[in-house]
Parts: C-alpha cells; structure tokens; sequence
C-alpha cells in the first residue's frame, strides 16, 4: 500500500534540501528523492582518485542566505565555510602595468594581486595607474550601497504584472519607494548595473586592463555572454552581498568541499523530520484532475502519494521529464520550450604532486590561497567568448583557478594538493564539425592546461590525475539540462517575473500543488538557497500553515 | 548690443529635430531663433551633390516621420512628397536566390515558400506580433518618461495611460513584450523562423547604427522600436522623400519660417551661457551673444554638456555621467553614382522592381555578427554588412541633369567603428579601402557593378564627428541600448527633456524615444517646453 506523505521533494540538490527543511519546520511530513548515491546535486564532494577528494562542480560559496544557515542552524550540522583571500591575476612576461610604469615591468612578467586587506589592494592598483586606487575605493563603496538596496529583491516572489490583483505587486511599491529615496547618481548606477556589460560598466572607474578583465569576469560565470554583452554588470554586485552580510567569511570553501553544505542541509533537514533516500529516482509526477497526488518511483514503479509535490529539478526536466505528455497547455509548453539552457561552463578537476609556479610571483606565497583568475584582459575574455558564440571552445580559456587543498589539508594527502578549475567558455551546442564532446573532452582538457602553463611552465609535469567535466557530463550526472548550472540562462528576459516562465515566475506550475523549487526560479542559481527557501514558504503560505 | 534680439528661446542646430522644435515653439508666437552651425540645414537628413546628380548624403529614407509631426506642421503644404514602392527588403544572396519583403503581406508569404514552408506559415503571426509590441512602443513614445523621483499628477495619468495600453496588449502580447525587450534579437527571430537569411534579412534592423550584434541583449527593443509608430511590421518601412531626405528639412523649416521662426546658418554656438545654474542665452563663434530664457539643444547630450556648458555649472558629476553617455559609432556611409542600373543575380532580370526598396547585404545571423566581432577589437569588418538603396529608381529628379541610365545607390556599410586599433580614419588610402571592400561585397551580387561607378564618396565615422558634430561619429546620438533608453536616455533624470541646467532643454536623437528621422523627440520636448513655460507665467 502506497505511503502517504504531505510533502515530496523532488532531487536533493541543495534547494530540495532547503526547501524540505523548511517544510519540515513547519510540521509537514516531508520526503527528498535524489536518484544519486550522493546528496547535493551540483554541490558534491566526490573522490575521483584514491587519496583526492573533489568538489566536482560546484567549488566556491559566496550566496549561500544568511537567514538560512541561521534559520537552519547550519553550523550545528557541521557547516564551516573557510574563507578565501584574494584573487590573483598572473600576466605573461612582458605585460605590465599601462602607462608610464610599463619600461619598470617589462619583459619580467607582472600580476595583478587583490586582496581582503584594502589597503594592500589600493597600494597594489596605485602601483598600475595613479586613479584607479581612489576610483576602487569609490567604487567599493557604491557597489556596497547598490548590494543594501538589491538584497531585498533577491527575498521577494515576483509579480506577475499582466494580472490585475494588486497585492503581489506591494513589494515592488517598496521598492520603487527605497528607489526613489536613493541619490540620482546611484539610481543612475543602478539602472547601469541592470542594463549594460560588465566591461562598459568598469570602463566608467577604471584603465587597469587586467584589473577590469578580472573584475568583470564574475559577470559572465556560468552565462553564454561575453564580458561586453549588456547584462553582465549586474552580476558584479554579488561580490559585495557578502560583505553587507557582515562578513567576507561568506565567500570561501565548506570544509570537504561543496559537499559538506548539502550534508549540513541535509543533516538539519533530518534533524527536522524530514525523510531522505538517495538512488531513488523518481519516474514521473501523479497528476489527477489537474492536481499533483504524488510520485512514481522509476526502479521499483512504487508510488508515493502526497499532498505537495516541490520539483527541484530544471523546469525542463520537471515539465517535459516529469509530466505525462498532454497534461500541460501548448501555450506553456512553448514558453518552457522557448526558456534558454545552451551551459556554457566546463570543469577541471586535477590532482598533483606540488603547486603551480608562476612566472609572473614564482614560489608557494599566500598568492595562491586565494581564487588565481586567468583573465589578462577584456580582450582575451571576449576572445574566449567569440570561440564559444560559433560552437568551439575557447582556445584561450577563461579559468578561476582554485586550489583547497591549502585552506582545507584534508581533501589530499600531505604534500599533494588538489586543484579546481572553472572553465569557460565550453558551450553545450557544439559546431557539427567538432562532432559530440565526448569526442572533444580531453582537447578541451588539453587546451586548460596549456592555458595555465602559458603561465605557470612545468605545471604539466605536476599533474597526477585530472578528470575533465563537460557541459554534457554535467548534464548526464547532475542532470542539469545542457549542462547549464543555473538551471537557465541568467539573461534579463529570464529573470525575476519571466524566470522561468512569464505568469509562473511565483513558483507555482500550472498543475495544482506542483511547485519548482530550484534554481530555475526566481532569484537564479548560485548555491544561494533562496528558491529553495521562497518556494517553501510560499507552499506554505498556500496551504494557510505558519513557516514556524 | 545684445538686449535688442532677446528671443523667448533659442534653438541650437539645425537637423531636423531641432526644426521640428522650432516649428512647434513658433506656432504658438513664440520669438525663436534656429542657429545652425553649417551652411544648410538638416543635418543628417540633407540632399547633396556628387558627379553631377543629387544624393542622400546621410540618411536616405525618412519612413519613420512621425504622422502627426506631418499634419500638425502641415508638412506637405509646405513641399513634403513621399513615396512609398511595394517592395521592402530585397535580400540577395551568394548562391543567386534572394529573400523578399513586400508591403503586401501575402506577397511576402508567397515568396517565402520557396525557402521554408514553415517560415511562410510563421510570418504573418510574427508580422502581428511586431505590429502589435510596436504599436504600444509608438504609445510609449508619443510620451513624456515619467518622473521617477518626485512623481506628479501628469506622471501617473501618463502612468495609467501606459498601464492601459500596456493591459490593451493582451495577456499575451503584455508577457511577450516583457519578455522579448532586453533579448538578443537573433533569439527573437529564431523563435519564430528557421531560415538563416530570413532571420538575418529581419534581425538586421535590431542592429542597425548601434554597437551591437544579433547575439547583443536588447537589440529585439531596437528592431521594436524601429516599427514603432509607421507601417514597418515586420519587412520594415521603406519610404522615400522626393528630392532626397533634404526635402523633408526643407519642408520643417518652411513650417517653422512660416510660423515666424527665424533661422540662421553658418551660426556656430561655442557656448550654452548660464548664470546660478540658468540659461541665459548662447555665445557665437563669432563673438556675438544671444539672450534668451530658454535654450533647447538639437545636439548630441554629451556634446552639449560636456562641449559647450561650463563644467562648473554643470558639476562634476553630472560632468562625469555626460562624458561616460556612450557614443561609439559604428557606420560608414558609402555613395555611389553609377552609369547604369546594377543587375543583381538574384533579382533574375526583375531589378527594375526590386531595387526600389533597401537592398540588404547580410547574408546570416553568424555573417552579420562576425562583421560585428572585429568592431569591438577596434578593427573595420573584413566583410561589412550593407543597407543600400537607389532612390533614383523611385525619384528620377535625382539625376535629371545626367546621362540617361545614372543612378544614385546609397549604402549605409557596417561594422566601421569611430575608435580604430590602429591609426585613423585620416590615414591616407583608409577610408577608400573600406569604400572598395563595400563595393567589392556588392559587386559579388551585382556582377558589373563596380565597374560602372562612375562618382563615389566615402563618410567615415570621423566625418560623421567633424561635419555633422555627431560625438563618436554615432548618427543616433548615442547608443540605444538598453542603458541607454526610455527613463534613462540620455540618462536618469533627465529624460524629460530637461538638461540639468535651469532653462536647458534637449529636443533631439539623444533623447527619448532616440535616434532615426521621427521627429518624435523634438515634437515631445517642444511639448514640455511650452508646459513649462505656462507654469512659469
């Protein structure tokens, strides 16, 4: 006989987790189903190679809501974020500081090395121009008013503004009123930041080539745009929402890797009542009468009713992978067809038997403890891009370079280290010329490595182990829909109330007690946990119960 | 010397904007002075010489005029012809076929079929769909942006009003518009269409003038906003000014001359005098000073604050903001005269019909966005996207003094950006090498072509800057971005006309609803000059 639960989460990505908690806080008889043997989705530690242990996609934390690691006490179930110091950005022999300083540099090599320390960092910039250290000080400070004035939105279930209820548009009343209450100047910078490309948007402050080059590179992480596509400014604010949460701390490595935050999740959702099976992946959705009823389990074809059923997983996979066809409306169908994935990120994961050496700051100096970006200039970046907008992948990729294992010593044997590489551009589609990437995985593995030994020579010699992670594995271990890790593209017309689907931005589906939970909502992906939080509260709200 | 010519306002340039202000201010028995700094008028809708014939120098067709700027100046009283020919895009490709828009819809389906049935099927819906979103945005235009920072009575009627139309769209239309404005246009098309040279024959004007590529967020607003307020759809409006685009700035400042304006060439403005942050009239290269309450620029934004208002007035700021309104230009014009009708490959012996609309020369989305890839490294396209027409087909006043068989082929060529990697648009040999690689790429099409040119001029970005005092040699006063736009063009807070300095006004491209011959910005901000004026009385 069938169970009966008042909650069935599907997938157990760090959202399905978040969502359950909160379910189950509220009282609800809750169960996860995560078709892996590991909890987490993309957020996974995994161990590739005797001795190694990976974050095989997701690598860094840096939005992960306070609330939520307050609300689910997240540090009681293990959770221990070790911060990372710094970006350093190597350069080749011979690029140096523009301007009059660059006969000092030439043909040694410099680097472009930003730190938590703001002193150090403006000494740093004042050794490459004479106004971008006061203009990054300007800066700094404008970005941190922008992230006060965004965070709220990142809180709110978006309105759907075509229907005429007034109510859920309230919160956008606030809004425009704390707009309003802005300085014209930051109101114009706002609206900047919503609208133009990253590199338009630095180019205002600063002249430092690689400085704007790294600075924009957060706008185009995970996207299939280049740092000059409109758009991509935005993203660069999420670097200072950690520090208006009080503390920098925010961006760093979970101690294990990625993984130890799906655990601690996990762990508080159990301490909460919830119920979690791994290898239990679900078949599809049981709908009667245009309502969610429950689940079928795929191996065991075990149906399990309930009275919500909360999807984690893309909208294309909970819509077209779910639902027995014929049960949602063409009109919806083609705005979920029409919802954009096209991934456009690769990982490499490598382990080897000593740190990289950089010609540009040769030795095992604190400059590798932080992120190492390998984006010499806003040229190369879009370079990058260009490649990737005619379906090849970079030849001269972009890569944010981490290395844990000298944060967090446990993750390899002693002396060894472990090394994550987050690549773009490897778009999901293609040229028909390259054939599939399982034909290309290692050319593309092939062409990171040369990348890093452009500046690090010898790096090739050090490495042990490396394990390639296409768009397409992506897709085919975490199935996340053309490998893109936001569950959707990050681009204007699918975010807020268009994300995923115009009139069904407020996590609702059009099936009755179906709800999305993931990243294919608003706010977007990121190991952020929002969605997951919104959706449950929402479900909650629905259903007349008190999130407790 | 100078109290004797006092004029109620002053109106800076003479395109045709700023006539169109001047025109609408005059009516109403304003005193109002044009001051333009060349010998003629009009700007970039000007009629000039080459070989003995008359061309469009700049801008050649003027489809976008607003209706009610034409009736309310009673435009053709005063000498306005236009025509308006059958067909709209002619599209030909390398391999001989061609891609053709017509103004009769059905036509259109027909010829599709021989590329795509589904894409024939596609275009009537997709003609509606962008009738439909233009026509809210023509709403949108005819409007005055709303003051966001202290809100008023007019602001939320406009806002109600908005909302209106915007809820008049349909649930459906009111979610697509939502969604299609800030996307790529090349997404936009592919939504709808299969065929590459389709998507690229429409996609083109999402990119036309602007810094962008297909692939660029927000170049579907563009492709929207061309369609706005005209008959375009989705072919686009092709609509000729008889006697060249000159003739429809002739006509303006008859209009305004009629209504009592005085107009004044070879008047160059060094300077926008203010006193504690008001106008107090313009200076002239010539020494003289001129008063007047109310200034109204037909400039770019950032030429008229940066060039010609005291930065201590202005504050640095302001200052900062006006330097960074991005102007990067990106099109180079190309005029031809030739000794015979080119005979396109694709046109099969029909070019007599075919060649009266604008001829495009973008043979694919990846085509069109290659040609903008070398633009952002500083380079010209190796293979430049054209938009050519030859109005003499259409107007054969153009060439009456020339042999028989003289044509005029216009052809706005892109991606030539202002800024170059290396050198200048001054360098010897580098404006006429660009002008051969446009003849060449026509040449591939027309076979012949090339060798029957008989007179060529070539305006390179930089002459756009020089001549036509357009900041980065951009035409429409400044990227229509998505920064760019609406609320925030040229930028927040001063979108309603008003510069920052008391008295200041900007009537032209540079400001809502932007660049193109509309007439539209100069007929809103003559509206909120004439407001103001009533309050202050």
């Amino acid at each position: 006989m069938a169970e009966r639960y008042d909650a069935v989460v599907i997938g157990g990505g760090h959202n399905g987790l978040v969502s359950a908690a909160y379910l189950a806080r509220a009282g609800m008889k809750t169960l996860v189903l995560e078709q892996r043997h590991v909890l987490g989705g993309a957020a996974v530690t995994e161990e590739l190679y005797p001795g190694f242990r990976f974050s095989v996609f997701s690598y860094v934390v840096s939005l992960l809501r306070p609330e939520i690691i307050r609300e689910l006490q997240l540090p009681r179930h293990g959770l221990d974020i070790l911060p990372l110091d710094g970006t350093f950005t190597p350069l080749r022999p011979g690029d140096g500081p523009k301007g009059p300083r660059s006969k000092d540099v030439a043909g040694t090599g410099d680097y472009l090395w930003r730190v938590n320390d703001h002193g150090r960092t403006i000494r740093e910039l004042r050794r490459w121009s004479a106004t971008d250290g006061e203009a990054y000080e300007e800066y700094g400070q404008l970005m941190v008013e922008m992230a006060r004035f965004i965070k709220p939105i990142l809180g709110i279930t978006p309105p759907d503004l075509t229907r005429l209820d007034p109510r859920p548009l309230l919160p956008l009343g606030g809004l425009l009123r704390s707009f309003q209450q802005l300085p014209e100047r930051q109101q114009a910078v706002f609206v900047q930041l919503m609208t133009m490309s990253a590199a338009d948007f630095l180019d205002q402050w600063f002249e430092t080539d690689p400085l704007k080059a790294t600075m924009s590179a957060s706008g185009i992480i995970g996207t299939y745009l280049g740092v000059r596509s409109p758009g991509t400014a935005y993203v660069l604010l999420h670097h200072y929402m950690g520090e208006i949460d009080g503390a920098f701390r925010a961006w760093g490595i979970p101690k294990g890797g990625t993984g130890g935050i799906s655990n601690a999740i996990g762990s508080a959702a159990r301490a909460l009542g919830a119920e979690i099976r791994t290898e239990a992946p679900v078949e599809r959705v049981l709908v009667k009468d245009g309502r969610a009823v429950g689940i079928v389990l795929r191996d065991s074809g075990e149906e399990i009713r309930a009275d919500v059923v909360l999807s984690s997983l893309d909208a294309r996979r909970t819509f077209f992978g779910m639902l027995e066809p014929g049960t949602l409306e063409a009109d919806f169908e083609e705005d979920i067809r029409r919802f954009k994935f096209r991934g456009s990120s690769g990982k490499v994961n490598m382990a080897v038997d000593r740190l990289p050496d950089f010609t540009a700051l040769p030795g095992a100096g604190e400059h590798l403890r932080g992120a190492i970006s390998f984006s010499p200039s806003v040229d190369e970046m879009e370079l990058a891009y260009d490649d990737a907008k005619y379906g090849q992948f970079s030849k001269k990729p972009y890569i944010d370079m981490i290395i844990p294992t000298l944060v967090d010593p446990t993750l390899a044997p002693p002396g060894k280290h472990v090394i994550s590489c987050f690549v773009q551009y490897a778009p999901y589609h293609l040229a028909p010329e390259l054939g599939s990437w399982d034909d290309q995985r290692e050319a593309f593995g092939d062409a990171v490595v040369d990348r890093i030994a452009e500046f690090a020579p010898g790096f090739k010699d050090s490495i042990l182990f490396r394990n390639v992670q296409t768009p397409l594995d992506i897709e085919r271990t975490t199935g996340l829909t053309e490998g893109n890790i936001f569950q959707g593209e990050l681009t204007l017309e699918q975010l807020f109330f268009n994300r995923p689907a115009p009139g069904y931005a407020r996590f609702r589906t059009p099936v009755r007690d179906l709800w999305l939970c993931g990243s294919s909502t608003h706010p977007g992906g990121g190991i952020m946990g929002a969605n997951g939080r919104i959706a449950a509260l929402e479900v909650l709200r629905s259903l007349g119960r008190r999130a407790a | 010397m100078t109290t004797d010519r006092a004029y109620h306002a002053i109106v800076v340039g003479g395109g045709h904007n700023a006539l169109v202000t001047a025109a609408y201010l005059a009516r109403t028995g304003k005193r109002v002075v044009v001051l333009e700094r060349r010998g003629h008028l009009g700007g970039a809708a000007e009629t000039g010489n080459l070989g003995g014939v008359r061309v469009p120098r700049l801008a050649d067709t003027v489809g976008r005029i607003r209706p009610s700027v034409v009736k309310d100046l009673d435009l053709r009283a005063h000498g306005l012809r236009l025509v308006a020919p059958d067909v709209r895009v002619f599209a030909p490709q390398p391999d001989g076929r061609a891609i053709t828009l017509w103004a009769d819809q059905a036509r259109t389906v027909d010829g599709l079929r021989a590329w795509s049935t589904r894409d024939a099927d596609a275009y009537p819906g997709f003609d509606r769909l962008v009738r439909s979103l233009g026509t809210f945005l023509a709403g949108l235009a005819a409007e005055t942006p709303p003051d966001v920072k202290a809100p008023g009575i007019g602001d939320a009627l406009t806002g109600l009003k908005l909302g209106r139309t915007f809820r008049g769209l349909g649930r459906h239309d009111s979610h697509t518009i939502l969604r299609v404005l800030p996307m790529a246009v090349a997404d936009f098309v592919a939504e709808a269409f299969e065929t590459d040279v389709l998507r690229a024959a429409i996609a083109w004007r999402g990119v036309r003038q602007s810094f962008l590529g297909p692939w660029s967020a927000g170049s579907t607003a563009i492709l929207l906003g061309d369609g706005a307020g005209n008959d375009g759809g989705a072919a686009g409006q092709t609509v000729f000014a008889i006697g060249g685009p000159g003739a429809l700035s002739e006509a303006l400042a008859a209009a305004a001359r009629a209504a009592g304006a005085e107009i004044r060439t070879d008047a160059e403005v060094t300077a926008i005098v203010a006193h504690d942050n008001r106008v107090t009239g313009v200076a002239l290269a010539s020494g003289e000073e001129l008063l007047a309450p109310t200034v109204v620029s037909g400039l770019d934004p950032k030429r008229t604050l940066v060039e010609l208002v005291d930065p201590v007035t202005l504050g640095p700021t302001m200052r900062w903001r006006a330097a960074n309104y991005r102007t990067p230009g990106v099109v180079a014009k190309v005029n031809l005269v030739v000794d015979r009708l080119p005979r396109f490959t694709a046109a099969a012996g029909e070019d007599e019909h075919v060649l009266r609309g604008r001829i495009l020369a973008a043979p694919g989305i990846d085509a069109i966005e290659r040609a903008f890839d070398h633009a952002k490294y500083g380079r010209v396209s190796e293979t430049p996207v054209l938009e050519a027409t030859i109005p003499s087909l259409v107007d054969p006043g153009l060439v009456a003094d020339a042999p028989d068989g003289t044509h005029v082929i216009s052809i706005s060529a892109q991606y030539a950006p202002h800024r170059l990697r290396d050198g200048s648009w001054d360098d010897a040999g580098r404006a006429d090498a660009f002008a051969d690689r446009v003849v060449a790429v026509l040449d591939v099409l027309a076979p012949g072509l090339a060798a029957s040119v008989t007179a060529r001029e070539v305006i390179t970005p930089l002459d756009l800057e020089r001549d036509y005092g357009l900041t980065g040699g951009h035409p429409l006063h400044g990227e229509q971005a998505l920064d760019q736009f609406f609320l925030w063009r040229p930028f927040l807070g001063s979108a309603r006309y008003r510069l920052p300095v008391e008295g200041l006004y900007l009537c032209a491209s540079g400001a809502h609803p932007g660049g193109g011959i509309t007439g539209q910005p100069g007929q809103n901000a003559a509206r909120e000059i004439l407001s103001d004026s009533k309050r202050r009385r």
